[in-house]
């Protein structure tokens, strides 16, 4: 897998529109963000203390999933790791399957009444939603190891620089980060390149590699995210959003 | 040590009646004998003494897995369960249980090649593993419970990925027909009973580890991909049952059932199945839908959808939902199971008011399920409702129970085919209460001894299907003549063997089938047409050889027999050829260890001569050909009085088996008289300690 190892460098429109108009709304923000490389980031050029990275490009691919084909094989997660790590671990497979297979999302607590083998059959599998503004991963990052990675764009993990501090496993709100204990790093998925293992390994055609859409408000959470953001980053959030 | 390549690189040693859990290196002490059945065989050669009864302290139950386990290697899914076996009749000799499910793998996850599980506990435990730890749990108060509620409660305290391996109240009422089951619908036979011996109601394992593949993973890519390719339907069924736009053949026998307007009913919404070409490997799920093969096309309205074992895009087991056994049956609509365990119910009854594929067929069925996989009562591959119907329709049901046992059955329901009649019948069995239970719990051999019935008078009638100590036939002469009855001769329980079934069933015409034949078996002659047998050759015997250790091989690595092994395939392109070489290479890559095809088979055959040699030392014979390799009457019989090899009879003839036998031990390196292996043979297939110790003891021929 190959990572963008360089942050992007900001394009000194957007900065000027940051930095003239407090009252610049995010849904502006990111609407001009979306036709330019925007990442504030790198922020040397105009002379102010550095500020991390926080808004990326939108990834241009995804994995959608249709629950009502899954046949929980989890030949997805074994294509995930085997092909790509050289190992059968659905622990590290940035698909997930293994943890609502036998009764669904919301686990035991729903009985038989549930989802999964155990309850109506149904098989929900897991995703990265390869997230807009703001990534959760990314942004607890203390090392700013979750970058965007060309030609998906999709929010990968550069190993170089993750320490293992898990901090982005207790970010996302999807639990979508994977830990390699081999490797002593996080990974996640990558979108293999464009050409996503896990849609080929599929028996049941339930995976499909789709044009990017944002699903992070129909996806429902499995837990309430603990991780914490650094200040600057968070103050890289203020100057945008403040009123 | 860096971690192997396929194996996990321990085995988990348990003796619950001093509580030490220790683990041994699989590579050091077992490598020899690759996993599954190969450690479960050594265990107990190396270990159980002669003489041991199954539910005795001293007898073991080996839960083996092999190196393919937990990778994506196609069909991987199955644990092999060995011990000495409660069924097996007039005396208990060693044996196997296979289940799927999601067990094996999680098992390798978790750092295991095999559990050895040995002793008796004082009370009632269940064995947490996790992550390369064990302990024995508490299980007094999941003690009486089912195997749901058992599951259920086992998760709750590891989690939902846990995978529970648990019996019922059948197994701890120690009854010999009793299963163990994981994944919800995944058993394996007989071995309820002998963990229920042990006071050990389940086994649940969680696993976060990985399986490393030792080779280059593109190459690794590349096998697994050819694999699939290769793979037909259920039982390697490489036509359709239909005319399809892209095939040439068709079957109306084949479990490929898929078809372009057959759907998953109860899926929402509904979603068809298509034609399924087999070069769209996106649509193998499809291809198998063993509700609807099994129990006709009215199963596909209740279709969910396909479920199965870890890895397998085949989904053999059929999740079903038929709402209306809520309100009738008071059970879940829920229900999922494959083949024999999928029939359990509807096995009882001889007639049902709208046929045997209708819809009270189905409710029976699901009546079954219900029972059956909760209290965690065996059927012998059917054999126990064969019986049943036998002994109730000839009257002996009602001459041994008893009046007053006797009225307490509604058996004016069984007769007009009322599946409630199995909530009077299922959970007695499980609970030996009365007398008609406690025999069928039995199993066959002992049951008809318990009841006076000589054998013989089972092994008479075909219909019966029941072979020899007290096991039932399990593909044999009615589908691959002598080769069939050949295999069908060689374990201590229904053979389990679906090598050659699994070719000579597939479905291709009888030309393309002798043209793959002389490939493999050096000529076209190995194979007939099914019930148009021809006189015994040579290539028979090396077929029946080769479907044996294929076995043993699949069971040994933790590939599925009822599935492989993939000589032949659906595709035209390669004039329907599989790849006989597939376990090899999947071996091969999987561990680092590099075996060619006929390599592998030595280590397949050193694992089967294993299991021939514990038989004939817990025998206490050398006389194998005259004790214990035998057939049934039937086998030389046909209902309408055809002679052997003529058109549509599966009937045999005797002394061409005994040519067959004779062709058969030749090639095995065994002695022709009795039937035991010659020295030399063990010799050379590495087993030379195991000859020495059956020296001692006068079992050599």
């Amino acid at each position: 897998m190959s990572h963008e190892k360089e942050k992007p460098q900001i394009l000194p429109e957007t900065l000027n529109l940051i930095r003239s108009s407090s009252q610049f709304s995010r849904r502006e923000f990111l609407l001009i963000s979306g036709v330019m490389v925007v990442a504030v980031s790198g922020l040397e050029a105009w002379g102010a203390k550095e500020t991390p990275l926080i808004i990326m490009d939108q990834a241009k691919g995804l994995v959608i999933a249709d629950p009502t084909k899954c046949v929980g094989c989890r030949r997805c997660e074994l294509a995930c790791t085997e092909f790509n790590d050289g190992k059968a671990s659905p622990t590290v497979a940035r698909i997930k399957i293994s943890r609502n297979l036998n009764f669904g999302p919301k686990g035991l607590h729903a009985g038989q009444r549930g989802q999964g083998s155990w309850g109506n059959g149904l098989v929900i599998q897991n995703l990265c939603n390869q997230c807009p503004h703001p990534v959760p991963c990314a942004n607890a990052c203390p090392n700013d190891a979750i970058v965007v990675s060309p030609p998906t764009n999709a929010r990968v993990v550069d190993p170089d620089k993750c320490t293992g501090c898990k901090m982005c496993q207790r970010a996302c709100p999807w639990e979508m980060m994977s830990f390699d204990s081999d490797a002593n790093k996080a990974t996640k998925c990558f979108l293999c390149d464009g050409n996503p293992k896990c849609v080929e390994a599929c028996p049941a055609g339930a995976l499909s590699y789709t044009a990017w859409r944002d699903l992070t408000d129909k996806t429902p959470p499995r837990v309430i995210p603990t991780a914490v953001v650094s200040p600057e980053k968070a103050q890289t959030c203020i100057d945008c959003h403040k009123k | 040590m860096a971690k192997p390549g396929g194996w996990a690189g321990k085995v988990l040693r348990v003796d619950l009646s001093t509580g030490r859990i220790s683990t041994e290196d699989t590579i050091e002490k077992y490598k020899d004998f690759l996993g599954g059945t190969g450690i479960g065989y050594r265990v107990i050669w190396d270990e159980v003494p002669t003489g041991t009864k199954p539910f005795d302290p001293a007898n073991k139950v080996v839960f083996g897995v092999g190196p393919l386990a937990g990778t994506g290697a196609p069909c991987n899914g199955r644990t092999a369960v060995t011990t000495l076996w409660p069924t097996c009749w007039p005396k208990p000799l060693v044996a196997s249980g296979h289940m799927g499910g999601h067990f094996a793998a999680e098992l390798k996850y978790a750092g295991y090649d095999a559990i050895i599980v040995e002793g008796r506990a004082d009370r009632p435990v269940w064995l947490q593993i996790e992550d390369g730890k064990a302990e024995i749990k508490d299980a007094r108060h999941l003690w009486g419970q089912g195997i749901r509620r058992t599951t259920v409660e086992i998760n709750q305290q590891m989690g939902p990925e846990a995978s529970v391996a648990a019996i019922g109240q059948a197994g701890e009422n120690l009854v010999p027909m009793s299963v163990v089951i994981n994944s919800y619908s995944h058993s394996a036979g007989g071995i309820g009973g002998v963990m229920g011996s042990k006071n050990l109601k389940a086994i649940g394992v969680r696993g976060t580890g990985s399986v490393r593949i030792a080779g280059n993973k593109e190459e690794w890519e590349r096998v697994v991909k050819l694999h699939l390719s290769l793979l037909g339907a259920n039982n390697q069924h490489v036509v359709p049952n239909s005319p399809q736009p892209w095939a040439e053949y068709y079957s109306a026998g084949s479990r490929w059932v898929a078809s372009t307007g057959r759907q998953w009913g109860a899926a929402e919404p509904n979603i068809e199945t298509g034609a399924c070409n087999p070069r769209d490997l996106n649509k193998i799920a499809y291809r198998t839908n063993n509700a609807a093969f099994f129990l006709g096309d009215s199963a596909w309205k209740y279709t969910v959808r396909g479920n199965g074992c870890t890895s397998c895009p085949i989904r053999c087991h059929t999740v079903l939902k038929v709402p209306k056994v809520s309100s009738k049956y008071g059970i879940p609509a829920m229900g999922q199971n494959t083949c024999a365990g999928l029939m359990l119910g509807r096995g009882f009854f001889k007639t049902f008011p709208d046929g045997p594929k209708g819809e009270t067929a189905i409710e029976a069925c699901m009546v079954g399920i219900h029972l059956a996989d909760d209290v965690g009562v065996w059927e012998n591959y059917g054999q126990m409702q064969r019986d049943f119907q036998e002994l109730y329709y000839n009257g002996t049901i009602k001459n041994k129970i008893g009046e007053n046992e006797f009225r307490s059955y509604s058996w004016d329901k069984y007769e007009k085919g009322d599946p409630t009649f199995l909530f009077e019948l299922l959970p007695r069995i499980a609970a030996k209460e009365g007398e008609l239970a406690t025999a069928l719990g039995m199993g066959t051999g002992y049951l008809l001894e318990r009841w006076s019935i000589p054998e013989q008078e089972w092994q008479k009638d075909q219909k019966v299907a029941y072979w020899k100590m007290g096991h039932p036939k399990h593909h044999a002469n009615e589908d691959a003549g002598q080769c069939g009855v050949i295999i069908n001769t060689q374990y201590n329980r229904d053979a389990q063997c679906h090598s050659h079934a699994n070719f000579t069933r597939n479905g291709l015409p009888i030309q393309v089938q002798k043209r793959l034949a002389a490939d493999i078996w050096g000529s076209s002659d190995a194979v007939d047409a099914i019930a148009a047998y021809t006189p015994m050759n040579i290539y028979k015997a090396k077929m029946a050889k080769w479907s044996l250790l294929r076995k043993e091989l699949h069971d040994s690595l933790s590939l599925c027999n009822w599935m492989g092994p993939w000589i032949a395939s659906p595709l035209k392109e390669r004039n329907y050829r599989g790849d006989d070489s597939i376990e090899s290479l999947l071996y091969s890559l999987a561990t680092g260890d590099k075996k060619s095809r006929e390599e592998l088979d030595t280590v397949a055959e050193r694992i089967f001569l294993l299991h021939r040699a514990l038989t004939i030392r817990d025998m206490g014979t050398k006389e194998m050909r005259a004790d214990h390799d035998t057939m049934p009457d039937w086998v030389f019989t046909d209902p309408a009085g055809k002679d052997a090899f003529t058109q549509g009879t599966n009937r045999m003839d005797k002394e061409d088996i005994k040519l067959a036998m004779d062709m058969y031990y030749e090639e095995m390196g065994w002695d022709k008289q009795t039937g035991a292996p010659t020295p030399s043979t063990y010799k050379k297939l590495g087993l030379g300690d195991v000859a020495d110790e059956l020296d001692k003891r006068g079992l050599l021929p």
